[in-house]
C-alpha cells in the first residue's frame, strides 16, 4: 500500500490521468482507507477550481489593438 | 473546424474590428503565458505584439487543421522563439522559495510515510466561496508572481487555460516529464498558500 508522501508525490498525476493503470489502483486503494488524503485531494482539486476562477486582470488597450488589426486585415486583402 | 471557429474567422477575414476584438479579449492572456515561459517577463508584451502581426498576415492560410486557439498559440510560441533563437533560455527547473512553502517532507514522518500535521480542513468547499475573500485573491497572486517563469506558466496554461500536457510539451519545447514536475511543484506551493490562508486567515 502507498504512504502518504507517496500518495501525494502522485497527486498531481492522477489528477491529470498521468498514471498507469496499476498506480491508479494503487491511489485510489489509498484514498479509500486514508481520510487526511482523501480531504487533501479534494482541496487539490478545490485549488485547481479556484485558479479556474480566479477573476482575469482586464486587457488593456484592447479596442486600439483590435482597431489596428482589422486595419492590417483589411488592407491585406485584396 | 469547430463551428465557433468558423464564424469567427469569417468575421476575422472580413477586417471586422469586434471579431479582433473579441480574439483578443479571449486569447490574449494565453499568449502571454506561452511569451512569458520563453522568453521572460521582460519581452513579454513585444513577443505579444509580434505574434499579433504575424496572426494577421497569415491568417488567410489558417486551413483549421487545429482549433484557433492551438494555431494562435502556436505562433505566439513561434515568434519567442524567433525573438531569441540566439540565446533560447535553458529550461530552468530551479524551485524557488515560496511565501508560504509547500507540502514537503517535513509534513511526513520519516518512518512510516504518514502525514505528521494533517491537511487543514479549509472553511469554504467553492471556489466562489473561497475567492469571496479578496486577501486570498491577492495572496494567490502573490504566489503567482513568486513561482519561477516556467512553474507559473504551465500551471497558468494547464489549470485556467485547460491546454492538455502534450500541448503544453510542444508549446515550450519541454519534455512531459518536466512538464509533470513543475505543475507538481508550482500546485503543491498553490495549495499551501491556501491552506496558510484557511488556517490563520491572513497572509
Amino acid at each position: 500500500m502507498l504512504t502518504c508522501k507517496e500518495q501525494v508525490a502522485r497527486s498531481s498525476d492522477y489528477l491529470d490521468g498521468q498514471l498507469s493503470f496499476r498506480e491508479k489502483l494503487m491511489v485510489r486503494h489509498h484514498l479509500m482507507f486514508c481520510p487526511n488524503c482523501r480531504r487533501f485531494m479534494r482541496q487539490m482539486r478545490l485549488m485547481q477550481a479556484t485558479l479556474k476562477a480566479m477573476p482575469e486582470k482586464p486587457e488593456e488597450g484592447v479596442d486600439a489593438l483590435a482597431e489596428r488589426l482589422a486595419a492590417q486585415r483589411r488592407d491585406d486583402s485584396p | 473546424m469547430a463551428a465557433d471557429d468558423t464564424q469567427l474567422l469569417a468575421r476575422l477575414l472580413a477586417g471586422e474590428q469586434q471579431a479582433f476584438k473579441e480574439l483578443v479579449t479571449t486569447y490574449q492572456s494565453a499568449m502571454r503565458a506561452v511569451a512569458y515561459a520563453i522568453v521572460g517577463q521582460r519581452h513579454v508584451e513585444e513577443v505579444v505584439q509580434d505574434a499579433w502581426l504575424s496572426v494577421v498576415r497569415h491568417i488567410a492560410g489558417f486551413e483549421g487543421r487545429s482549433s484557433l486557439k492551438t494555431w494562435l498559440l502556436t505562433i505566439t510560441a513561434n515568434s519567442a522563439k524567433s525573438r531569441y533563437k540566439h540565446n533560447r533560455r535553458e529550461v530552468l527547473m530551479d524551485d524557488l522559495p515560496s511565501p508560504h512553502g509547500t507540502i514537503d517532507d517535513e509534513r511526513f514522518s520519516p518512518g512510516d510515510g504518514h502525514w505528521l500535521v494533517a491537511p487543514f480542513a479549509w472553511h469554504q468547499d467553492t471556489p466562489e466561496a473561497l475567492l469571496t475573500e479578496g486577501e486570498l485573491r491577492d495572496c494567490l497572486e502573490h504566489t503567482l508572481l513568486n513561482l519561477s517563469e516556467l512553474q507559473s506558466s504551465v500551471l497558468l496554461l494547464r489549470e485556467r487555460q485547460g491546454l492538455e500536457l502534450e500541448e503544453i510539451c510542444n508549446l515550450l519545447e519541454i519534455s512531459l516529464s518536466n512538464v509533470r514536475v513543475l505543475l507538481h511543484r508550482a500546485r503543491l506551493k498553490v495549495f499551501a498558500t491556501v491552506e496558510h490562508f484557511e488556517e490563520t486567515g491572513e497572509c
